[in-house]
C-alpha cells in the first residue's frame, strides 16, 4: 500500500524522516518495500500482512508508529479519528429505508447529502491522490478514496436521483444483471452479495458500485454508503465476478465495524470545508451485529518465557494502551480487552506477539535450546540414500536433480501415472513415474553422448510414492587422452558393474535376471535387477528407436532401481571373513560352448563344484572366429583357488579344476 | 719382488686398465667376474699358496689380499662413477614435459543442491535435530488443516496449489511434516527435513513451480523466541560465516504465533544489507493442541527457508531455473567451491 509521508504527518507529530518511519513500521510488522519521491515528496510503499487489515490506512499505521515510538505524539486529527469524529454534528434528515437481508452484512449506514456539485477536486485533494498514483476523478469520488486512505473504511457515493428510496443488502438471485462502473456487465448468481434498491442490484457489496447509479457531473444529491461485510463473502463474490478493488482488498482482510459512521462524518466534514453550501444529514445506521468486547487474560510471566525476554507490567500496559486495547492490571496478569479493529487476536499467544512486536524483537537475546536433547543426525534410509548417491558420484556419474512434474515420454514407466488436475501446461501434466524419462532429457541437453548421469528422487504412481536411483551412461567411459585416443565405450557390462558396485557400497547385493521384456530397451540387451529374488529394477540398452526419437546417441545404457524394498529390509550385517596366508593357485580354462548357454549357469556350476576354495573367478576372454563353430564361442575363465590351511599341490589344483569342468559337460561345453 | 708377486702386480695393473676402459655397469660386472670372481685371476693366485714353502706363504697371502682389496676399491669407485653417469643419461632420456595435461579416470560431480543439503544436514544434525522426510504428494490435511490454515485461505486455491485430488496436493511447504511427526512422536522432539515443494506459479528467473525447502522444528518445555534466534544464528553462521547476525521482523504465517520473518546480515555479504531468508516463529498453539500437546507445559519453534536461496546468495546465481535444468556447464562449476561460500 502506498502512503505518503505527508498524510502520515497529518496524524502523527514526529521528527522521524520517511526512512526512519519506514524502518519503524518494518520492525512493527509493516514492511517498507520502497520509498519513492513523487513531486518532491516521499511516498512509502508498505506491505501489510494479510491478517492486519487495520494497517491499510494512514490512521492504522499512525497507531503503530505511536505505539512503537515514544518520541512521536498524536495530532489533533488523530485524536478526533480515535473518537470517531463524534464532534461532527449533523442534522437529522428525512428517513431513508435500509434493509439488511443477509448475515454477511453486519452494518450498513446511508448518509444523505444534498446540494452538492461534482466538479474537479481542489488541488490539495488531487495532489494527495496523484502522489500515491491514483487518478483524480471528481470531488465526490476523490473524497471517498481519500477518506478510505486516511481511515481504512471504503465508502461509495450513489447518485441519489438514480437510486430508489430504499437500499436492500441481499444476495443476488440467479440471472440478475448488473453493469459495474468499470463497464462490465455481470450476470449474477445466487449467493453473491449485492447492494440493491427496491428492485435491482446497484452495486457489488464491498467491491464496486454499479454504472447506472454512479455519480456524474450533473449529480446534486448523493447517498453515501459506508458498511461492514463478512470478508469471506466479499472474497467469494469478487472472485466469481473477476473484480479486485481497493475496497474489496480491505474488506477481505478486515475493516473496523465501529469505524463505519466515523468515515461518513469525516467525509461530511471535508466536503463541507470544500462546499460549505452542501447539506449533509446524519446517517441512517443499521448496526445489526455490534462487535462485542472480547477480553483475554495475559500472564506476563508466560509472555516473557515464550519471548525469551522480560517485559514489565508497566511496559506491557503502555504498549497495549497505545495500540488501543483497554487493560486491567491484576498483579502479574493483564485483562486485555480487544479493540474492534483487531479480529486477528483470539488467544493469549496473539497478545504475546503484540508485546514482542512493540517491545522489539531486536531485544531478544540468542540462546540455544536447553532441555532434553536427542541424538541429532541423518540416520537409516536417509543416510543410506545419501551414501548411494555419493557412491554413484564416486563411480563417475554426475548427479542431476530433475523436475517431478513432466509431460509424457516414451521412457515413462508402465505403472499408472498421476498428475495435477489443474496443470498450467502439458509439460507439467504428470508426476514422473520413473526417473529415466527426465534423465533422458537431461542427457540430451548435455549433448546426448559421452554423458554419465545419476539421480536419486521420488517417483509417483497411483497411491504410491517411492524413491528411485537411476543411472544413464553413454559413450566414452573417460575423456580421450594420449594413452587411449579412443577410450572404451559404455556398454551393458560397464553399467552392470557400476550399478552392482554402487549398491554394494551400502552393503546391498543386487542380482541380474535375464528374461526382461521392457519395450523401452533393446530386446536382447536388458535384464531385471533383483534383490533376494524380488524384482526391484531394470537395466539395459535403451531401444535404438526410442534413443533416436529422444535425441540420444546410440548405445545409451540405463538402469533404474526402486529403493523401497531395500529400505524395508532394515539393517544389514557386514560379514567379515578371515583370510588365509597360504599362496593361491590359478588355473585357466578355455571352454567351447554354445552361446545359448548363459554364463551365469557356467559360473554357478564352477562355483558349486570347487566350493569355498574358489577365491576368485573371472571371465578374461570371449572369442568367436577361426576354429569356433557358428553359434558357439570360446570362453577363457580364470580360477583362483586358495586353501585356508596349506598350499595346493599342482595335482590337487588340477583335480579340482577337472572335476569342475566335468560338471560343465552337461551344458555341452568342452575344453579347447 | 719375486716372480709371483710380479705376476700379481701385473694382474692388478691389467685390472686397473680394464676398469679405466670400462664405460658400463655391465663391463664392470664382467671385470669383477674376471678378476675377483670365483675363478677370477686374483682369486686364482690364492690356490698357489699350497705349493709354496711354508715361510713364503704369509707374504704371498698378504700380497694376494692386498691386490684383491686394491682392485675391489678401484672397482667400487669406478662402478659408482659409471652408475652415476648412466643414471644421469637415463634421467635425461626419461625427462617428461610436465606441462602436458594430466590423465584422469572419469569423475562424477555432485549437484549443488545436494552439496547444500549435505551442509544443512551436517549443521542441523550438530544442533541435535533428527532428519526426517514426508511425502511430496501430501494429504491436504497435513499440508493445510494441520498447519492452522483457515478454511478459505488463498494459498488453497487451485491457481496457487497443484491438486492431484480434493484431498491430495503437491506439498506447498515442507512444514506439513510437523503433523506427521506430532502424530507419532511425543515431545520433547527436534526434527528437520529438506525437501521438494511445489507452487502453481509462472516460471521466471526468481520463481519456479518446483523448489526445495529446509524445515526445522522442535517442541520441548520452555522453548522460546530466544532459542529460535540462537538456533537460527548458529545455523546462519555455519552456512554464511561467523560474522552473521540475525534479525527478526514480525510477519504472519498461519502456523506460527508469534510469527517472524528472519533476515541475516554480515559485513562480508551483500554490502551489509539485511537479506531475508525465511519465515519462523513459535509453533501455533492451535497446532500443538490439535495433536494433544499440552501448551501450558510445552512450546516449540519452527523455521523454514529455501535451499536454492543459499547458493544463490553465496555464489550469486541469478536464475533459479538453472538448478533443475541440470546443464553440466552450470553444475560442474560448483565442484571447486567451498560450500561455505564467502565465509
Amino acid at each position: 500500500m502506498k502512503i505518503s509521508y505527508s498524510l502520515l504527518k497529518t496524524l502523527v507529530n514526529t521528527s522521524l524522516t520517511a526512512e526512519a518511519l519506514g524502518d519503524l513500521l518494518t520492525m512493527a510488522g509493516f514492511e517498507l518495500e520502497e520509498i519513492e519521491t513523487v513531486n518532491g515528496a516521499p511516498v512509502l510503499d508498505i506491505k501489510v500482512m494479510s491478517n492486519r487489515g487495520d494497517g491499510l490506512s494512514a490512521f492504522g499505521l499512525a497507531r503503530e508508529i505511536l505505539a512503537k515510538d515514544g518520541s512521536s505524539t498524536p495530532t489533533d486529527l488523530y485524536r478526533r479519528a480515535a473518537a470517531h469524529f463524534a464532534d461532527v454534528s449533523l442534522p437529522v434528515g428525512p428517513a431513508f429505508e435500509v434493509r439488511i437481508e443477509t448475515p454477511s452484512c453486519s452494518r450498513f449506514s446511508a448518509m444523505r447529502i444534498e446540494n452538492v456539485t461534482n466538479g474537479p477536486s481542489p488541488d490539495w485533494l488531487s495532489e494527495a491522490l496523484l502522489q500515491i498514483g491514483q487518478r483524480p476523478i471528481s470531488v465526490l469520488v476523490d473524497l471517498t478514496n481519500y477518506v478510505m486512505l486516511e481511515l481504512g473504511q471504503p465508502l461509495h457515493a450513489f447518485d441519489a436521483d438514480r437510486l430508489g428510496d430504499t437500499i436492500v443488502v441481499r444476495e443476488a438471485r440467479d440471472g440478475e444483471k448488473l453493469t459495474t462502473l468499470n463497464g462490465t456487465e455481470h450476470t449474477l448468481a445466487a449467493g453473491q452479495l449485492m447492494i440493491c434498491d427496491a428492485v435491482r442490484p446497484v452495486g457489488v457489496a464491498g467491491v464496486m458500485g454499479g454504472l447506472d447509479t454512479e455519480v456524474h457531473e450533473g449529480t446534486h444529491r448523493i447517498v453515501l454508503e459506508s458498511a461492514h461485510f463478512l470478508n469471506r463473502t466479499v472474497r467469494k463474490t469478487r472472485k466469481q465476478l473477476g473484480l479486485n478493488t481497493e475496497a474489496s482488498y480491505r474488506f477481505e482482510r478486515s475493516v473496523d465495524p465501529n469505524g463505519v459512521v466515523s468515515a461518513q462524518r469525516r467525509f461530511a466534514e471535508l466536503l463541507l470545508a470544500i462546499q460549505p453550501s452542501a447539506q449533509v444529514f446524519e446517517a441512517t445506521d443499521l448496526y445489526r451485529l455490534p462487535a462485542s468486547d472480547l477480553s483475554i487474560s495475559l500472564r506476563l510471566i508466560r509472555a516473557s518465557r515464550l519471548l525469551g525476554m522480560s517485559i514489565s507490567v508497566e511496559e506491557a500496559a503502555r504498549y497495549f494502551t497505545a495500540l488501543g486495547f483497554s487493560i486491567q492490571i491484576e498483579g502479574e496478569q493483564l485483562a486485555v480487552t480487544l479493540p474492534s479493529w483487531r479480529p486477528d487476536i483470539v488467544r493469549e499467544e496473539d497478545l504475546v506477539e503484540e508485546l514482542g512486536r512493540i517491545h522489539g524483537y531486536e531485544q531478544i537475546p540468542e540462546t540455544l535450546p536447553s532441555g532434553t536433547s536427542v541424538l541429532g543426525g541423518v540416520w537409516g534410509r536417509y543416510a543410506a540414500t545419501d551414501r548411494l548417491i555419493e557412491a554413484a558420484i564416486s563411480a563417475g556419474y554426475s548427479q542431476v536433480i530433475n523436475h517431478s512434474l513432466q509431460g509424457t515420454s516414451p521412457l515413462d514407466a508402465a505403472a499408472e501415472r498421476v498428475g495435477p488436475r489443474n496443470p498450467s501446461s502439458p509439460d507439467l501434466a504428470f508426476l514422473r513415474n520413473g526417473l529415466l524419462s527426465g534423465m533422458a532429457v537431461t542427457a540430451r541437453l548435455n549433448g546426448g553422448r559421452d554423458v554419465h548421469l545419476a539421480e536419486v528422487g521420488r517417483v509417483f504412481t497411483a497411491g504410491k510414492e517411492s524413491v528411485h536411483l537411476c543411472l544413464v551412461s553413454n559413450g566414452d567411459l573417460h575423456v580421450p587422452d594420449r594413452a587411449s585416443e579412443t577410450p572404451p565405450k559404455a556398454d551393458f557390462f560397464s553399467l552392470k558393474a557400476d550399478i552392482l558396485d554402487i549398491f554394494l557400497a551400502v552393503g546391498i547385493e543386487l542380482d541380474l535376471a535375464a528374461g526382461s521384456r521392457d519395450p523401452r530397451f533393446h530386446p536382447g540387451r536388458q535384464a531385471r535387477l533383483t534383490r533376494n529374488g524380488q524384482e526391484i529394477g531394470v537395466i539395459g540398452e535403451i531401444h535404438p528407436t526410442v534413443a533416436n526419437e529422444l535425441g540420444l546417441a546410440p548405445r545409451t545404457l540405463a538402469a533404474e532401481v526402486s529403493l523401497d524394498a531395500i529400505f524395508a529390509e532394515g539393517d544389514a550385517e557386514l560379514p567379515l571373513k578371515s583370510f588365509a596366508r597360504f599362496p593361491a593357485v590359478r588355473r585357466d580354462i578355455a571352454l567351447l560352448v554354445s552361446k545359448a548357454v548363459p554364463f551365469a549357469e557356467i559360473e554357478g556350476r564352477l562355483r558349486r563344484s570347487i566350493g569355498p576354495l574358489l577365491e576368485r573367478l573371472w571371465l578374461f576372454d570371449v572369442f568367436v572366429g577361426t576354429g569356433i563353430p557358428a553359434g558357439s564361442h570360446s570362453l577363457g575363465i580364470a580360477l583362483v583357488m586358495r586353501k585356508p590351511d596349506g598350499s595346493f599341490t599342482d595335482e590337487e589344483a588340477n583335480q579340482l579344476r577337472d572335476a569342475a569342468v566335468a560338471e560343465l559337460a552337461e551344458l555341452g561345453a568342452t575344453m579347447r | 719382488m719375486n716372480a709371483a708377486e710380479q705376476e700379481i702386480q701385473n694382474a692388478v695393473r691389467e685390472a686397473f686398465s680394464a676398469l679405466e676402459a670400462a664405460t658400463t655397469t655391465q663391463q664392470i660386472k664382467e671385470i669383477e667376474q674376471a678378476f675377483l670372481g670365483k675363478s677370477g685371476q686374483i682369486v686364482q693366485f690364492a690356490k698357489r699358496m699350497g705349493a709354496l714353502p711354508k715361510e713364503e706363504r704369509p707374504a704371498f697371502g698378504a700380497a694376494v689380499n692386498g691386490a684383491k682389496q686394491e682392485v675391489q676399491g678401484r672397482l667400487d669407485a669406478r662402478a659408482a662413477t659409471i652408475l652415476e653417469a648412466e643414471l644421469a643419461r637415463q634421467f635425461e632420456e626419461e625427462a617428461i614435459d610436465v606441462t602436458m595435461p594430466g590423465r584422469r579416470t572419469r569423475r562424477g560431480n555432485s549437484h549443488i543442491l545436494h552439496q547444500t543439503t549435505l551442509r544443512i544436514k551436517q549443521v542441523l544434525s550438530g544442533l541435535g535435530f533428527v532428519y526426517e522426510e514426508g511425502p511430496e504428494l501430501e494429504e491436504f490435511r497435513y499440508n493445510f488443516d494441520a498447519l492452522n490454515y483457515p478454511p478459505d485461505h488463498p494459498a488453497m486455491d487451485d491457481q496457487d496449489t497443484f491438486y492431484v485430488s480434493d484431498d491430495q496436493v503437491l506439498r506447498t511447504q515442507c512444514t506439513g511434516l510437523q503433523g506427521r511427526v506430532f502424530e507419532k512422536t511425543a515431545p520433547p522432539l527436534r526434527v528437520f527435513t529438506v525437501g521438494r515443494t511445489f507452487r502453481n506459479e509462472a516460471v521466471d528467473r526468481t520463481h519456479n513451480h518446483t523448489f526445495h525447502q529446509v524445515d526445522c522444528f522442535m517442541v520441548d518445555e520452555g522453548v522460546s523466541m530466544a532459542d529460535l534466534k540462537g538456533t537460527l544464528g548458529a545455523f546462519a553462521r555455519a552456512m554464511f560465516g561467523p560474522e552473521v547476525t540475525v534479525r527478526f521482523r514480525p510477519d504472519f504465517f498461519p502456523f506460527v504465533e508469534p510469527g517472524v520473518d528472519y533476515a541475516i546480515s554480515s559485513p562480508k555479504l551483500f554490502g551489509g544489507r539485511w537479506v531475508e531468508l525465511g519465515g519462523a516463529g513459535l509453533i501455533h498453539p492451535n497446532i500443538l493442541e490439535r495433536y494433544g500437546i499440552d501448551t501450558e507445559r510445552y512450546s516449540g519453534f519452527a523455521f523454514g527457508l529455501g535451499v536454492e536461496r543459499i547458493p544463490m546468495m553465496a555464489y550469486g546465481v541469478d536464475d533459479l531455473r538453472n538448478f533443475l535444468e541440470n546443464d553440466l556447464r552450470f553444475l560442474d562449476q560448483f565442484q571447486r567451491q567451498p560450500i561455505r561460500g564467502l565465509a
